[in-house]
């Protein structure tokens, strides 16, 4: 079964007078343990489909089905119980909660869905060590570099065992060599826990580090097949 | 604790809202416990003039009564018993302005009076009048205090002023009783027998009078009581009727004396009513001004949070929480700071009998509710706008 399918999707906006067909009947399947690129311009629709997928926009039309649930169509709190126990987020800009220390920001998403505190901590301090910050784990955010602090939000975007992890330009706000360390995590990340990682991004050398890269433009797919990987 | 810390990472604008509430919540509890304590005053005069009708001369006239107008007055239909009233300033010639509390006063009592009075106090050390005493005098809490007396010791009354002239009389007394404390009116008495009322009587008559008058045979005033369960209006028509039947004297409804006492209590509710007002306003206001600096400072973390999973009622819930805490902290100190400044104004005054708060448990309970709840009030708005935000604009805000 597909860990997430895209059926006619559409989202369109309404911009005064004019309606922004931000994805415009996208169909496509991703499987599971897949590691997918979505590129593309500014305004291509990458963001809108990675936000559906996610739960967070309902479409104008068309079927999102997670694990062959046709979520989609599921209403407030339902929908954010499927967000909470199948998807992971990773962010551009890390979103950490400043008031939280590292290990009970990769906890967070386990206080909304009732998840045993004793497991999930040590789910969380699991997730650190892999991510190589198990002696940060009570240090506050402002404490990590940029690149730290993604490694925080990649761990707490696995601490719930999701299907999905969905990825906004994850590399977006760090260097070249932190870059590449964070592609290189993620994909070890992928293989080691057979998760679905989705990620947007303008880095081409990360696009080209996936098993898959999807190009939209106007809100339609363009072009979707496998990334050759060097040797 | 993640609401401690983030109220503790806005150190400066988390402490002035919470000023904010804690000058409101200690005028609350200042001008709360003040309430308090005159509405006990007013309670009491109120429970006693619902049980006796006050008997004096008629208006205009001076208070005196001949106490053959006992036996006319008891003749009245419905009256049980009656009384002669005596009482002297215990300092006389102290000179006071505007008081805020009872002056000490020496009143007859006659122990058979007992059993009519609503109004019951209770003896703490040593043992009530008797029918028989004489130069004995039980004194309420508040001026065995005030003069530091106890069962067994002596005391001159009226109390000598420092400017005394040289034709001022009092008498010696020996204390055999204090009483159980009230917080009300008879804290400030010395109770003496009606035969040394009667004498001490005879020292505030006139010197140019004194001799052609018998104290032994008048009174200031009369206590007139109905029998056991007679209603307040029920007294009002014993007060008619003694003034239909009985010459020379006036007989006050004790209804026009409770409504007097009761609208007495209904100003300093009205004052803690807008004492209340005031911290409602100062305190809700800042509550309202930080939670929605917060909630717009924190638009991404809210996002966040709807992203992982959290429901719509739990960001509510965490936002009316951290307001809640706010009202509870600054309703804390604020009420402990109002206690600890009423608590010291009246040990201050006790040396003086002028105590003039009382921090009673409802007090206590209302201004850590209020407190609260104005937290949890002044929170709802903002924390409804954090709740309804939409995940993926509070996500992709630029703070």
């Amino acid at each position: 079964m597909a860990s997430i399918e895209l059926v006619d999707l559409t989202k369109h906006y309404r911009q005064g007078k004019t309606v922004v067909r931000a994805l415009d009947g996208v169909s496509l399947e991703i499987g599971a343990g897949e590691f997918v690129s979505v590129v593309g311009r500014s305004g291509s629709g990458k963001t809108t489909m990675l936000d559906l997928i996610g739960l967070l926009l309902r479409p104008t039309s068309g079927k999102v089905l997670i694990d062959g649930l046709d979520a989609g169509q599921l209403k407030g709190n339902r929908r954010a119980d499927v967000r909470g126990l199948r998807i992971g987020f990773i962010f551009q800009e890390f979103n950490l909660l400043p008031a939280l220390n590292v290990v009970e920001n990769v906890m967070l998403p386990l206080r909304y869905t009732k998840s045993n505190v004793k497991d999930g901590r040590a789910r969380a301090l699991e997730l650190l060590e892999a991510v190589g910050l198990e002696d940060r784990a009570r240090h506050r955010p402002d404490e990590l570099s940029g690149g730290q602090q993604q490694r925080v939000a990649i761990a707490r975007a696995l601490v719930n065992r999701p299907t999905v992890v969905l990825g906004d330009e994850p590399t977006g706000s760090v260097d070249t060599q932190t870059s590449q360390e964070l592609v290189g995590l993620m994909r070890w990340l992928n293989r080691a826990e057979g998760v679905t990682f989705v990620v947007v991004t303008h880095d081409l050398d990360l696009a080209g580090r996936t098993d898959r890269m999807i190009r939209l433009s106007d809100g339609r797919v363009v072009n979707d097949e496998p990334v050759r990987q060097a040797a | 604790m993640e609401i401690l810390r983030n109220l503790g990472r806005r150190k400066l604008r988390s402490s002035l809202t919470i000023l904010g509430i804690v000058i409101g919540i200690f005028a609350l509890t200042t001008m709360g416990a003040m309430s308090e304590h005159f509405n006990v005053l007013f309670n009491f005069a109120e429970e006693w003039y619902s049980s006796s009708i006050p008997v004096g001369s008629p208006d205009g006239q001076a208070a005196l009564q001949p106490l053959s107008k006992i036996g006319e007055i008891e003749k009245v239909d419905g009256v049980a018993a009656a009384f002669p009233g005596y009482s002297f300033d215990m300092k006389p010639g102290q000179v006071t302005t505007v008081s805020y509390s009872i002056p000490d006063t020496i009143v007859a009592y006659d122990p058979r009076e007992a059993p009519y009075e609503a109004v019951k106090t209770s003896i703490a050390h040593g043992r009530n009048l008797t029918a028989t005493s004489r130069r004995e005098v039980v004194l309420g809490t508040g001026v065995a205090n005030e003069f530091k007396k106890s069962v067994g010791d002596g005391i001159d009354l009226p109390v000598r002023p420092r400017d005394a002239k040289l034709d001022f009389v009092n008498h010696p007394f020996t204390v055999v009783g204090v009483l159980h404390p009230t917080g009300t009116v008879p804290d400030s008495f010395a109770y003496i027998s009606v035969a040394d009322a009667q004498l001490l009587f005879k020292d505030v008559v006139p010197a140019f009078m004194r001799d052609r008058v018998d104290t032994t045979t008048v009174a200031e005033g009369i206590t007139v009581y109905g029998r056991p369960g007679t209603s307040l209006a029920g007294l009002d028509r014993i007060a008619d009727r003694i003034n239909q039947q009985v010459p020379g004297v006036k007989a006050t409804r004790p209804s026009d004396l409770v409504s007097s006492f009761r609208s007495g209590g209904a100003t300093f509710t009205a004052i803690t009513t807008a004492a209340a007002v005031l911290a409602l306003v100062i305190g809700g206001l800042s509550v309202v001004n930080t939670m929605i600096m917060s909630v717009i400072e924190r638009y991404r973390e809210i996002g966040l949070k709807k992203a992982v999973g959290a429901h719509t009622q739990r960001v509510l819930r965490e936002y009316l929480m951290e307001a809640t805490l706010i009202g509870f902290l600054g309703g804390a100190i604020g009420y402990a700071l109002g206690v600890g400044l009423t608590h010291m104004i009246n040990v201050a005054g006790r040396s003086s009998n002028l105590e003039l708060f009382l921090v009673t448990p409802k007090l206590t309970a209302i201004a850590l509710a209020f407190a609260v709840a104005l937290g949890a009030l002044a929170g709802l708005f903002p924390a409804f706008r954090a709740a309804r935000l939409d995940p993926v604009l509070a996500l992709r805000t630029t703070n």
